[in-house]
């Protein structure tokens, strides 16, 4: 069945959501598919990033032979120096995203929930897990842009109607970005927007595990 | 009566309380005057509210002035070789959060409880106008209050009754005025010192309160000897010999992001090697450099935390990322934890940071929204506020700090590095003592003070890094 059917790859998750991020906007990338958002910035526009390592401005990675463990990002990889950079106490690091100077954050995340609960902190079975700055952007950002799988790995659903996993905010995200589909939780509920390419409103519902609101004008994957 | 005493010899007095290495911060009107008695160089600092620290009036010679540089009385001052530039929401963290050791304002009155009336509060019949007057009240460790002794209508201005609003209760600790000190003692004043030609008849007539004698009057003669003293020096020879006090149980800040920077790996070293035990380690990650290896050399690994951990040194981590990223590669810690040695904190990294300063500022607590809903909210007391969640959350603060810096001046002013600043700078002031391992330092006065991201008040120790000194083993 939809075993079979090929999903958008990382790459084109991360250029959908690169279309949202606003132009001259400040924004956090989180680790994995979030990452690779900064490759796929619409020509003519400007992003600035921000990273709770205590750096605004910052650019690509270094080269091996250029490597400063003085100039790291969240994740504790090494950066370039690059023009305009500023950097800053972990204080207004996170005055920035908690007084809502951050305009987007983007996340990975283990469940979504239709309400836009998140929950990207801790799996359950190993009993214990890394906040980091998650809770912090959840709560301070301007808009949570989730990107992530559809389902996990033995394609269980991670969009759900509740979080099983404890949260990391509620009722924060504001836009789902997936390998087959984009959401947008509401109060109401789950409104799907758009579909990837080849695939069906019933089978994106099928690996779904929130009742999707179809919107009235849904299309395929814009790119 | 006899005569009273001018408003510098009142200045004199005050400054004899000054000792080396305090940080003072002085208020307007006879306050401000004691700047002129400071001699250049001398062993203190003086903080004013318009946000000069280490400030000297530019005719003691020391620096450029301008109108750029703030003083009490709104008079340019000049930055000390010492001196630092910080803002509002710094110098009034340096006051609550306890660092400036003497503060010295002029109310209009005193009562002998030690309750302090602002002058522009008792101007101001009916509107509480308390301006700086609070803080410097509320945050210097000790208080003098500089007053006229009596108003132009010859009225006491220490007096019995306690002021309806008043700009700080039961918070002076001496009274200077143009003839006589006392101290307030349990909540009633004792006279120590009579302008000379004054006996204590002369000013318990003037008094508007009780006035316990002193067992032995002195007579005004201030002594300026302290401030020839060289203040304490700061630099330690290296990482052992300055942390000899650091105990068993105690609370240690040290920062770490996931990449091998930002850590005093010589301190770290250090603190091994002493093997102190039961440690509580207040940090960002807690041994997660070693784990994602990032620009680790072939066959060496990161010092980072989890060399405290792996020599059975750490009972508990405070920490925002404590484990490693992927549950298949554990760090130490992560190993201890499951196995129930170690107690883990788990704390949002802004809340954290937030926490630390709150510390250093002395913040008691306060309420934010992230965790709000989450585990980290459960069984802390939470509200809403505008229709929107939040948690109250408590500030931190530590025996011991262990920083990471650039470079440092003899005084402790430190600038930092890139993205090790991050936690670095926020823990400096939130630790009892702080102690910085810096690449160099250098003489007083070569550093920007426009770039000191850490003012020395905040630094207790430093140590250079040992040359040729690698971050990896």
């Amino acid at each position: 069945m939809v075993e079979e059917k090929e999903r958008l790859p990382r790459e084109v998750v991360a250029m959908r959501v690169a279309k949202e991020l606003p132009d001259g906007g400040f924004v956090n990338l989180g680790i994995g598919i979030p990452t690779l958002v900064s490759n796929f910035i619409p020509d003519g526009s400007v992003v600035f990033y921000h990273s709770e390592s205590g750096v605004l401005n910052c650019g690509p990675l270094a080269e091996e032979d250029e490597q400063d463990i003085d100039l790291i990002n969240a994740g504790g990889q090494f950066l370039q120096m690059v023009p305009g950079m500023a950097f800053f106490s972990t204080v207004d690091g996170f005055a920035m995203i908690r007084g809502g100077h951050v305009d987007v954050t983007v996340l990975g995340a283990h469940q979504v929930s239709a309400t836009g609960d998140l929950a990207n902190w801790m799996l359950p079975e190993r009993g214990v897990g890394n906040i980091g700055g998650a809770m912090d952007l959840a709560a301070g950002a301007k808009q949570v842009i989730v990107a992530m799988e559809h389902t996990d790995r033995s394609d269980g659903p991670k969009v759900v109607e509740e979080c099983s996993y404890p949260i990391t905010g509620k009722g924060c995200v504001s836009l789902i970005v997936t390998d087959l589909a984009v959401m947008q939780p509401t109060p109401e509920g789950l409104v799907l927007k758009e579909v990837a390419p080849g695939w069906t409103v019933e089978e994106v519902q099928g690996l779904t595990g929130a009742k999707l609101i179809i919107s009235p004008d849904i299309k395929e994957y814009e790119l | 009566m006899p005569p009273r005493l001018d408003e510098l010899t009142m200045a004199r007095r005050a400054a004899s309380e000054l000792q080396p290495g305090q940080v003072v911060a002085l208020g307007s009107g006879l306050p401000a005057r004691v700047a002129e008695i400071v001699p250049s160089g001398a062993p203190v600092q003086l903080l004013s509210d318009g946000g000069a620290l280490g400030y000297k009036l530019p005719d003691n010679g020391e620096g450029a002035s301008g109108p750029s540089l703030c003083g009490p009385n709104g008079v340019s001052v000049a930055l000390g070789k010492d001196g630092s530039v910080v803002g509002t929401a710094d110098w009034a963290a340096m006051l609550r959060g306890g660092h400036v050791d003497i503060a010295i304002v002029q109310p209009a009155r005193v009562s002998a409880a030690g309750d302090l009336l602002g002058w522009t509060t008792a101007a101001t019949p009916g509107l509480f106008a308390p301006g700086r007057t609070v803080d410097l009240a509320a945050g210097g460790r000790k208080l003098i209050a500089m007053l006229p002794h009596t108003s132009s209508d010859n009225s006491p201005n220490i007096v019995t009754e306690s002021f309806p609003v008043a700009d700080g209760r039961g918070c002076v600790d001496i009274i200077i005025t143009d003839i006589a000190v006392m101290r307030v003692e349990d909540g009633a004043l004792v006279l120590a010192e009579v302008a000379p030609g004054w006996s204590y008849d002369d000013v318990v007539s003037l008094t508007g309160a009780p006035l316990a004698p002193p067992g032995d009057l002195k007579e005004i003669a201030p002594s300026l000897e302290s401030l020839n003293i060289e203040r304490p020096g700061k630099v330690f020879p290296d990482g052992p010999s300055a942390i000899t006090d650091l105990h068993d149980g105690a609370t240690v800040m040290i920062d770490g992001f996931g990449g091998p920077g930002g850590m005093a790996h010589h301190l770290l070293v250090s603190l091994r090697d002493r093997g102190t035990r039961g440690l509580t380690i207040i940090s960002n990650t807690i041994g997660i450099a070693r784990i994602v290896n990032f620009g680790t050399p072939a066959g060496k690994l990161a010092i980072d935390h989890s060399i405290l951990v792996e020599n059975g040194q750490v009972a508990k981590a405070i920490a925002t990322y404590p484990v490693s990223p992927s549950a298949s590669r554990p760090s130490t810690f992560e190993l201890a934890y499951r196995r129930g040695e170690v107690e883990l904190e788990l704390v949002p990294q802004g809340t954290l940071a937030e926490r630390l300063r709150a510390g250093g500022a002395g913040i008691y607590a306060f309420y934010t929204p992230t965790g709000a809903g989450t585990l980290i909210g459960e069984g802390k007391e939470s509200r809403v506020i505008d229709g929107k969640d939040y948690i109250l959350e408590q500030a931190l603060t530590a025996d011991f700090c262990l920083i990471r810096g650039h470079k440092a001046d003899t005084l402790g002013n430190i600038v930092y590095k890139g993205t090790s600043r991050n936690f670095n700078a926020v823990m400096a002031p939130s630790a009892r003592v702080t102690i910085v391992e810096v690449d160099e330092v250098v003489g007083a006065g070569e550093l920007d003070p426009e770039l000191i991201v850490t003012p020395g008040m905040y630094v207790d120790r430093l140590v250079v890094r040992p040359e040729g000194f690698s971050p990896y083993e």
